[in-house]
């Protein structure tokens, strides 16, 4: 196989070196020149439709140049790991591309670099997805390689030793690093024994218990056509969507038997709300703030995003305004607010210095407290929400972006043409509205606080406003326990 | 004339031909130049800037010619702080104007330095060009740093070096990798410095640093974007084309990495790494020899772009030694590194990926390459190039990479034309001059457990 590659022509145009009009220092203006009329961003309409078996097709055309990003999402994620099997559902998927319809893993992975992407897959919260990004002639063979993939699937043992192997690894590292640790330990703090409770990736144990027969159940339980999406976002139509949909999935058959269902997301929590996890020797303190936060179907969706863009959203948020621009604690302070199917998550992070973790923690909850003490001001409100708009804006721009964007809606459910009406609803968020949600949700008392680092350096300092701080180890953390801490009596 | 991306895309197989025939049918996949426009102000200034009206953004950026390798003596790390401080206060601008400017107008900024350059780079809705070029030119011509925040943006940074280096595990093994892997050449400093010589910085320093570099025959300013290009030479020369060039050369390094002439082994530990890791470097010509740096650019990514790639393939399926591999042709405007580098599965100890790196090499280095392979990597680098390419900030930092590390503008375009070119006789050749041919650095990462601290109170 080989294929002729032609550059087109250089194409460049090198004016005179002529400079006219030169300025003198003294004209230069002391004030910045005011921008000229505000521009209208157009947005790219998806179109949908479904076929026989229950597949939703999505396609939104971003024709610039000639990409285009596949995306096939199935409707559940890490919330489907039954107890004990936590990372289940992201072992499966990463499995997906390890052998499939006669090819070994690495010939998948060479058919799909060879037409110039690669196939990523990887459970999230409430979806399941891989996908790949190519040039436009590529498309054909890569939705061909994408449907193998997730319908013909081998999940053969040696691969899930691999697989098994490595994401015991990946735990390990992710585990060393002090904010992705407190992240952990927050979500359970946060959903307690609900189905975000857990590790998403699994842990030393749950890993160690996952068989062959527990892929296998989940693929079929949970990859099938009517619990699935296909997003294809760049440079095709509507009609040539379909037509590559149905070639490559339309014989997908539908199961006869219903989805599973759903557990709730959140439930009693037997975390402490102050926990400090001793990590010796680590080089920073990771400090995190969590907050159950109303599911995405809320009406409130959009004054959450904007209240949150006002709390750590960006770089000149409030967090990161007071814990680095301030008084240098951070290289970075932010929050992101998850909204999921029936619940949600709001987390604040930093990494700070072992010794100033206390300060950090009061600036996180005194931030928190004041988005519902006081009502945000109109210049802090009409910056913030630019910021954001800019922002989605600016997503819209790559066809992974794009793909990733309508992605989302069509997970939760959220009619399509809300891509569209993104900005009006950012626009119409009020100050009222904010610090009622704030208060609402909010709570100060209702929270999770963790701090992991060398806690020598800031336990002392913690427990004198929050006597209550409970300290553990983080070698005899365990993942698996509602409490984290290991069972009585062992 | 002026050439729109979408004109230029006639040569591609589109997605209509593309399904009436078979998928196999190869397809001719042209990558469309980029058609920017160049001149230089009688003040040094550079100016380099595209049209592309996809969205209503525009991308400014400002690259200076100046990096970690010109650090002052003592004060490794300086460079990088200064990028810091040009955020704060100018004659006309109070600290973090900058983000009024951007952030709450729908833009976002940001910055990075590196060994040779040091880059500044905002986008924003294009009815704010003009404020950002006079920002841009205000920052350049008036900076006016006071010492509060001076000390503050420092004790920022040093956060970055404890967020990058000390708690990240492996920060520590890739931050140790340039100062072992050159002897003479500035090059050795790690550029984000160290707390000591972060702490021994001054104002002063801040003030002779500007004066020394940052002028306008040391810069490009490029624009990428929505806009008119007579409105924005007209914005350009009004307010950067006042700014004087100073009299006093702009210091050069001079300084000549030697040959090795043996190969060399450290080891470097870490508290808080969970497994091993190995990295090996060999040293390569500068960037700008691209008959040598993009069979180079092409050698990496046989070697490790993606699952199908050699060390992949090797070190973690088959052998299963490896968790992590990463090869990388790191092309400067001095001399670079070709660096590989494992991080250890579980259980494994660097000797094993170390002997399973170097057997790739030299296999990749000597024996035939499939046609196929060599394809694949083609169509990989091409199509992450078109990733690229699809916003205005994408565009922007593809030209000043090319206009400050490749050589020049142009090779934003001829380098893809000769990496299309490159064939096993090249992979061979340029392995075999700097890598298989060539004397090695090796470092071994190791874990050790912590020490000394202990905690009152320990769990209940």
């Amino acid at each position: 196989m080989s294929r002729r590659i032609h550059a087109c022509r250089l194409a460049v145009f090198t004016a005179a070196m002529i400079a006219a009009g030169n300025v003198p220092a003294a004209d230069f203006p002391a004030t910045p020149p005011v921008p000229g009329p505000a521009l209208h961003l157009s947005v790219p309409t998806p179109s949908t439709q479904t076929l026989a078996n229950g597949l939703q097709v999505v396609s939104v055309r971003r024709a610039g140049l000639p990409l285009v990003t596949a995306q096939l999402i199935v409707r559940s994620g890490g919330e489907m790991d039954p107890p004990l099997l936590a990372g289940l559902a992201d072992l499966t998927a990463n499995l997906l591309s390890k052998g499939a319809a006669g090819k070994g893993a690495p010939q998948i992975a060479a058919a799909a670099e060879a037409l110039g992407g690669s196939l990523d897959a990887a459970a999230g919260w409430d979806e399941s997805a891989i996908g790949i990004t190519v040039t436009t002639p590529k498309l054909p063979q890569a939705l061909g390689l994408l449907a193998e993939v997730v319908r013909r699937p081998d999940f053969a043992p040696a691969e899930l030793e691999r697989a098994r192997t490595q994401a015991l690894d990946d735990l390990r590292l992710s585990l060393s690093r002090p904010a992705a640790l407190a992240s952990l330990a927050a979500a359970r703090g946060v959903f307690g024994e609900g189905a975000y409770g857990h590790s998403r990736g699994g842990t030393p144990a749950s890993l160690a218990r996952i068989g062959r027969a527990d892929v296998l159940r989940l693929h079929a339980a949970l990859y099938r056509p009517d619990n699935a999406i296909l997003i294809l976002a760049g440079d095709i139509t509507p009609a040539q969507a379909q037509q590559l949909a149905q070639a490559s999935f339309g014989d997908w058959p539908k199961p006869a038997t219903p989805l599973p269902v759903r557990t709730a997301g959140k439930a009693a929590s037997r975390v402490p709300a102050v926990l400090l996890i001793d990590q010796r020797g680590a080089g920073q303190a990771g400090v995190v703030a969590a907050h159950a936060a109303p599911p995405r179907g809320d009406g409130d969706y959009y004054v959450g995003t904007v209240a949150n863009a006002v709390l750590g959203g960006s770089y000149s948020a409030r967090l990161n305004e007071e814990i680095r621009i301030k008084r240098g604690l951070s290289y970075g302070a932010g929050s992101s607010l998850m909204p999921r199917r029936d619940t949600g998550l709001w987390l604040a992070t930093a990494q700070t210095k072992n010794p100033s973790a206390a300060q950090v923690v009061e600036l996180m909850l005194g931030e928190f407290r004041r988005l519902g003490d006081s009502r945000v001001g109109a210049d802090e409100l009409a910056a913030r929400k630019a910021t954001l708009i800019g922002g989605y804006g600016r997503s819209l721009e790559t066809t992974a972006g794009l793909a990733e964007q309508v992605g989302e809606l069509a997970v939760y459910g959220v009619p399509l043409d809300e891509v569209g009406k993104y900005i009006a609803r950012v626009q119409a968020v009020t100050p009222k509205q904010i610090e009622k949600y704030a208060g609402r949700h909010l709570d100060a008392g209702a929270g999770t606080v963790v701090v992991v680092g060398d806690a020598a350096q800031f336990a002392p300092a913690i427990r004198q406003a929050h006597p209550q701080a409970t300290l553990l180890e983080s070698t005899a953390l365990d993942l698996d326990s509602q409490t984290l801490q290991p069972a009585a009596g062992k | 004339m002026r050439l729109r991306p979408a004109a230029l895309l006639a040569t591609v197989t589109l997605l209509a031909t593309a399904l009436a025939t078979p998928p196999v049918a190869a397809a001719e996949l042209t990558i469309p130049p980029i058609p920017y426009h160049q001149r230089t102000l009688p003040n040094g200034l550079q100016v380099l800037s595209v049209e592309d009206h996809a969205s209503p953004n525009v991308a400014v950026q400002m690259w200076y010619h100046v990096g970690s390798k010109d650090d002052p003596q003592g004060r490794s790390g300086f460079a990088h702080l200064f990028e810091h401080l040009m955020f704060k206060s100018t004659k006309h601008m109070h600290a973090e104007q900058f983000d009024r400017l951007t952030e709450d107008v729908g833009g976002a900024n940001n910055a990075s330095t590196g060994d040779d350059v040091t880059n500044y780079f905002e986008v924003v809705p294009s009815n704010h060009l003009q404020t950002l070029l006079w920002a841009e030119a205000e920052r350049l011509s008036n900076l006016n740093v006071d010492e509060a925040n001076f000390k503050s943006e420092r004790a920022v940074v040093q956060e970055e070096y404890r967020q990058s280096v000390l708690a990240n595990p492996y920060g520590k093994l890739f931050n140790a990798i340039d100062p072992h892997s050159y002897t003479v050449h500035p090059y050795k400093r790690p550029t984000i410095g160290s707390i000591e010589d972060l702490d021994a910085a001054t104002l002063p320093d801040v003030i002779a640093f500007h004066k020394t570099f940052y002028r306008p025959d040391n810069a490009t300013l490029i624009v990428a974007g929505d806009f008119d290009p007579k409105q924005l030479d007209a914005w350009v020369d009004q307010y950067f084309g006042w700014i004087p060039k100073p009299a006093a050369p702009i210091p050069q390094v001079t300084a000549k990495e030697p040959q090795r002439r043996k190969n060399l082994r450290y080891t470097v530990t870490s508290e808080t790494a969970p497994l091993p890791a190995v990295a090996v470097t060999w040293l390569l010509p500068s960037a700008s020899d691209t008959a040598d740096s993009i069979p180079l650019q092409v050698a990496a990514a046989l070697l490790s772009q993606g699952d199908s790639s050699r060390l992949y393939q090797s070190l973690v399926y088959r052998h299963q030694v490896a968790q992590r591999v990463g090869a990388d042709a790191d092309g400067r405007v001095g001399p670079g590194l070709f660096t590989a580098y494992a991080i250890l599965a579980s259980g494994h100890q660097p000797a094993e990926a170390e002997k399973l790196l170097h057997e790739e090499i030299i296999w990749l280095a000597t024996q035939p390459i499939p046609a196929a392979e060599l394809d694949k990597v083609k169509t990989q680098l091409l199509t992450g190039e078109l990733k690229q390419r699809q916003t205005a900030q994408g565009l922007a930092f593809a030209l000043g990479q090319a206009a400050l590390i490749d050589g020049g503008p142009e090779h934003v375009n001829t380098d893809l034309t000769a990496l299309q070119k490159v064939t096993e006789k090249d992979v061979h050749r340029v392995l075999q001059k700097y890598v298989t041919g060539a004397h090695s650095v090796t470092i071994d990462y190791l874990p050790q457990a912590a020490k000394g601290t202990t905690t009152s109170g320990v769990a209940k």
